[in-house]
């Protein structure tokens, strides 16, 4: 035992997590101030006088008493971007690839999770289950998410993928936009033969949809409630397991050392007895099972999903990839929080500081021009390094 | 083992008076079989395909010039008119081949991955719709509160100047979209691509507030189209109208002037096309998709060739864009889904990417499997709810089938197979691009001595 | 005046300094090698001067203007083509076409032109063409006009990539490795084909080349580099008995004279 623990590399556990820590007080941070100092801007100008007239509250109150809940809901969602950002970058990594199916992955991840739970919900398990079991239920929900979405993403790969090896770049993405576009539809099958019903409601059991209050903050006048829902908590901590997970297998094993061989140089990894397909199988499934994994804590958290659950948070998550720096662990974990912060920031008040004129109706394009900017400004992403074209 | 059976067959019928024979003995039979039997798939089918045995067989050009435009202009109205139902699949065609052939030109030709190209498609068709209908005055008023008595801005024939104008603002539009992002790496291009189209829905969906300029997702109808002389419907009938059976109708004719309208900017696509490929354009793009950095090296400039590529393979989408929204009268976000983009990337890869006959042949078969095939499929499984058939073996009456599996609403499914079979067995396509044999007179001299 | 002239070029990838401030001159009409052990930063100094990397310091001067800020294109349009190490064809296009796009910027084709087929662009297209297979049959490629690029044997790709860069008329050739992966006889063959285009066509010529006897056959004059730095420079005759030029290709201690022969 003491040799087991001896074996463990302690700082690649350490590391993750406080990167973690970083990157999200870092982005809520930075976020919170510009947002404050915007609306003190703003306060006195037509837009506060506005929001005045229809809340009688000042804007920078507004701002001011929201402010928890959207650095939590940001908070939540982005760490969801940053697992499946984490299997674009690592295909990206290895095979310079974009996994074009990978959203896909994500949405069969959600629905075997909601499906199986639902099940278990016909059969009165979730009811009478005591609060212990309903951890334990979720628990294998969301491992039984992860195994299909794993198991997918290793088929589709030999499938769809490895023939087109050798062809030039576009072929395999070809490919890769027909295999999202069959299971979008195989999902809408099969759901549409067994259930009837596309769309798919994650059964409320356990206590995931309280809030633990933590009181509440006066200042001055205002008074500003901080509590945190047990889903986000659930979300939120999940995730940071896996992606401390991830970390260790890429960083501390032998493993993770021929996955980076493999991304570095194919050729010379194979010359060195590494099996490249097997890397490549093993790398799809890594990447597939913390995409399942993500789709089961995306239904916990916004409770409905359908077919096409997959498409936005795929693209989001590519966005939060190249954001970060695709090829880059560490940058999908920025990445993924960052965006997601800055999506849930500018869904919350864009709508009040643009007096209604622009709103969270433009939230899922945000993302996008975010991915514009940096694609033309910083290719390499927030973390990535340049790295010169090969004449 | 077939293939070479096939082949075989074919080129004993392919020489002397057979082609002949064989295209006039097709287009007869396609034609005797759709007048005899109205809304059948196949029957549809046999006339349809006779355009391809037109380009097939080897036979004379001016015999074949002859018998295209006797098909295209006089067969297919009149079968049309007859049967209005075939004359809207017809048209369909025509649109989405114009629109493949428009992305082959990105695509296929300069090899770059474009998935938002039905964003230019939606500029060209908002475009007419706001200035081609009442929308101007409905600036100020929420969707579905205007007042019901609104003038139009412009005449309805100031259409076919908006056919020009889209040309320039998709154009414009296209080189604005691409001059940040052409300098990108292929792959990220095709998901920037796909986020400008998504951009440009939202903003169509989005943009009925501060102003409102799109009606949101209710869209915007009714939009002019052209008018219609009388003089030209009456002398129609006074032609064909026995061949009909019954009089052509105002709203026919304006089928088969979309129609005609529609197979006018074909021929001027490939025309272009295939002018410009034979160029030094098309020599630097195909340059370009074969490998970057020696072109480059040979003095093509990228950026400027594949904006070039953009503009046009936008422009083209444009002019379609505005006459989609003149046929319909109807425009709203949800014709211009990121499923349209790939729809017609289906229909390029599946074609040929690079290929014209390939684009054509690929919008004709995706446009049919979708509304024939997928249609009839879900028209078979409602009979068979209907009925007391039951499958045998599991028991499973068709009564009891779940009313949302209606196959028609499965073309992601179909655009998703084409796409991975075509990648995996075929990647070339249907009709794989052929490059031009030159007639290299110096060389031949040399070679004979 | 010097047709190229390099004055402290810099290239540095990371912390890698590819290229350390290196003076070059090269004179019109001369037929010039760059020599030095593999990773020395010959072919980075070529990706520099043709514009695919930018410098990090110093100047490129190019028949008296300078390239650097230059794109690529640009720089083949004043007069710069090269050939590729790893030969770089256009594959899915015939031979003929390959040879055309080497003509790009030489073309004019006006859109109208173009779309209307008018005479002139007729005239211009047979005149490309007509050059194309002469210049096709200058390299020794003959009856394969219509052939894809990429079904030619190997040694004919090399060929076929030098009449490529000719089309373009420059004034300066680079070949890289031009004769890597050839045979004695198809060695000697492309040899006496660059000593005819420097003295029939007046192009100038510099080549990368680790085949000694290509480069002590055909050069007038020799650059060696090494670790990103020119080491030494002068005629064949200099650059094999030069004591730095041994070690760098031998290794320290190597004494010169003594392993003269293998060097040459």
């Amino acid at each position: 035992m003491n040799r087991f623990l001896q074996s463990i590399n302690a700082r690649e556990l350490i590391r993750p997590l406080g990167q973690m820590v970083v990157f999200s007080l870092g982005s809520a941070i930075v976020l919170s101030s510009i947002v404050l100092t915007l609306a003190l801007g703003l306060d006195q100008t037509a837009v506060g006088l506005a929001l005045q007239d229809k809340y009688n509250v000042s804007l920078y109150t507004y701002t001011l008493v929201n402010l928890p809940q959207v650095v939590i809901d940001g908070l939540t969602i982005g760490f969801v971007y940053a697992a499946i950002a984490l299997g674009y970058t690592m295909v990206y990594g290895v095979l310079e690839f974009i996994n074009f199916a990978h959203s896909e992955i994500f949405a069969v991840g959600a629905f075997v999770g909601v499906e199986i739970l639902i099940a278990l919900d016909h059969s009165g398990l979730l009811r009478s289950a005591s609060l212990g079991m309903s951890y334990v239920l979720l628990t294998f929900a969301i491992i039984s998410g992860m195994v299909a979405a794993g198991a997918l993403a290793v088929t589709v790969e030999r499938v769809a993928y490895r023939p087109l090896r050798g062809a030039s770049r576009l072929v395999p993405l070809i490919s890769a936009i027909g295999v999202s576009f069959l299971l979008q539809d195989l999902i809408r099958l099969v759901e549409g033969l067994t259930t009837g019903d596309f769309n798919r409601i994650f059964p409320s059991f356990g206590n995931f949809d309280q809030r633990l209050n933590f009181g509440k903050l006066a200042l001055g006048e205002t008074t500003i409630n901080l509590g945190i829902s047990i889903k986000s908590i659930i979300v939120i901590v999940a995730a940071m397991l896996m992606l401390m997970g991830l970390n260790y297998l890429v960083n501390a094993t032998r493993i993770g050392k021929a996955i980076r061989a493999v991304a570095q140089d194919r050729p010379t990894a194979s010359l060195m007895g590494i099996n490249v397909n097997r890397i490549i199988s093993i790398t799809f499934l890594v990447g597939g099972l913390l995409g399942g994994a993500a789709g089961v804590l995306y239904a916990l958290k916004f409770t409905r999903i359908d077919p096409f659950v997959g498409f936005f948070p795929g693209l989001k998550a590519f966005a939060a990839a190249v954001l970060g720096g695709i090829g880059n662990l560490t940058g999908a974990l920025l990445g993924g929080i960052v965006l997601g912060m800055l999506e849930t920031f500018a869904g919350s008040y864009m709508g009040v500081f643009t007096m209604g004129a622009a709103g969270s109706e433009y939230k899922d394009i945000f993302a996008f021009s975010i991915l514009i900017l940096v694609l033309i400004f910083r290719p390499q992403g927030l973390m990535g390094e340049n790295v010169g074209q090969k004449a | 083992m077939i293939t070479t059976g096939f082949r075989q067959l074919f080129d004993r019928f392919n020489h002397g008076l057979w082609p002949c024979a064989i295209i006039i003995g097709h287009t007869l039979l396609g034609t005797f079989l759709v007048y005899s039997t109205p809304r059948s798939s196949l029957a549809f089918l046999a006339l349809v395909s006779s355009f391809f045995s037109l380009y097939y067989f080897k036979a004379d050009t001016r015999f074949k010039i002859v018998a295209g435009v006797l098909l295209a202009l006089v067969v297919i109205p009149v079968v049309g008119v007859r049967n209005i139902f075939y004359l809207e699949v017809i048209f369909q065609i025509c649109v989405f081949a114009a629109l493949a052939l428009g992305l082959n030109i990105v695509v296929g030709f300069a090899g770059l991955l474009d998935l938002g190209y039905v964003a230019f498609y939606a500029v060209g068709a908002y475009l007419w719709a706001f200035f081609g209908s009442q929308q101007f005055y409905v600036l100020h008023f929420a969707p579905g509160t205007q007042p019901s008595n609104l003038p139009f801005l412009l005449p309805g024939d100031a259409f076919y100047l908006f056919m020009f104008l889209a040309i320039i603002v998709a154009a414009i539009t296209g080189v604005f979209l691409g001059l940040p992002v052409l300098r990108l790496r292929g792959d990220y291009l095709a998901i920037v691509t796909l986020g400008f189209g998504e951009v440009i829905r939202v903003l169509a969906n989005n943009l009925d507030k501060p102003l409102n300029f799109t009606n949101g997702p209710q869209g915007i109808t009714p939009i002019q189209r052209p008018t219609m002389p009388e003089p030209l419907v009456d002398s129609f009938n006074n032609v064909f109208g026995s061949l009909i059976g019954h009089q052509a109708s105002i709203a026919d004719m304006y089928n088969v002037m979309f129609y005609f309208l529609a197979l006018a900017m074909i021929i001027v696509i490939i025309f272009v096309t295939r002018r410009i490929d034979d160029s030094k354009i098309g020599r630097a793009w195909t340059a370009v998709r074969e490998d970057e950095t020696a072109a480059i090296a040979m003095g093509i400039p990228l950026v400027r060739m594949k904006l070039a590529a953009f503009a046009m393979g936008a422009s083209f989408a444009g002019v379609m864009g505005v006459l989609l929204a003149a046929s319909r009268t109807f425009i709203s976000p949800e014709s211009f889904s990121f499923m349209q983009s790939i729809g017609v990337l289906t229909m390029v890869i599946l074609g040929g990417s690079g290929s014209i006959p390939g684009a054509i042949l690929g919008a004709a078969t995706v446009t049919l499997l979708n509304l024939q095939i997928l249609q009839g499929f879900s028209l078979y499984l409602s009979e068979l709810r209907q009925s007391d058939a039951v499958i045998p073996l599991i028991n499973f009456a068709w009564r009891d089938l779940s009313t949302q599996l209606d196959p028609a609403k499965y073309q992601r499914l179909l655009f998703g197979l084409i796409l991975i079979l075509m990648m995996i067995f075929r990647p070339g396509g249907l009709i794989p691009a052929k490059r031009r044999k030159r007639r290299l007179a110096g060389e031949e001299a040399v070679t004979e001595q | 005046m010097a047709l190229l002239e390099t004055i402290n070029v810099m290239k540095v990838f990371g912390g890698l300094t590819a290229i350390n401030k290196v003076n070059f001159q090269l004179e019109p009409g001369r037929i010039v090698s760059i020599i030095g052990p593999n990773g020395a930063g010959k072919t980075t100094f070529f990706n520099t001067l043709t514009g695919i990397y930018s410098p990090d310091g110093g100047e490129i001067n190019f028949n008296g203007r300078s390239l650097v800020g230059l794109r690529p294109d640009q720089i083949a349009a004043r007069g710069i083509s090269r050939t590729f190490q790893n030969i770089r064809l256009f594959g899915e296009m015939s031979v003929v076409e390959n040879i055309l796009v080497g003509m790009h910027v030489h073309l004019r084709q006006s859109p109208l032109a173009t779309l209307l087929h008018l005479r002139k662009f007729k005239a211009e297209e047979a005149e490309a063409e007509n050059k194309a297979v002469k210049l096709m049959q200058y390299v020794g490629l003959r009856g394969v006009g219509n052939e894809l690029a990429k079904n030619l044997p190997y040694g004919a790709q090399r060929r076929l990539e030098i009449a490529r860069a000719l089309a373009a008329d420059p004034l300066l050739l680079l070949l890289d490795e031009p004769a890597a992966g050839m045979n004695p006889q198809e060695t000697e063959d492309v040899t006496r084909l660059f000593r005819s285009i420097r003295d029939d066509r007046g192009i100038t010529i510099l080549l990368i080349e680790h085949d000694m006897r290509v480069v002590m056959n055909i050069s007038e004059h020799i650059c060696v580099m090494d670790y990103g730095e020119k080491i030494a420079e002068g005629t064949p005759a200099e650059i094999r008995s030069n004591p730095r030029v041994i070690e760098a290709y031998l290794g320290r201690g190597a004494v010169a004279g003594q392993h003269e022969e293998k060097l040459i």
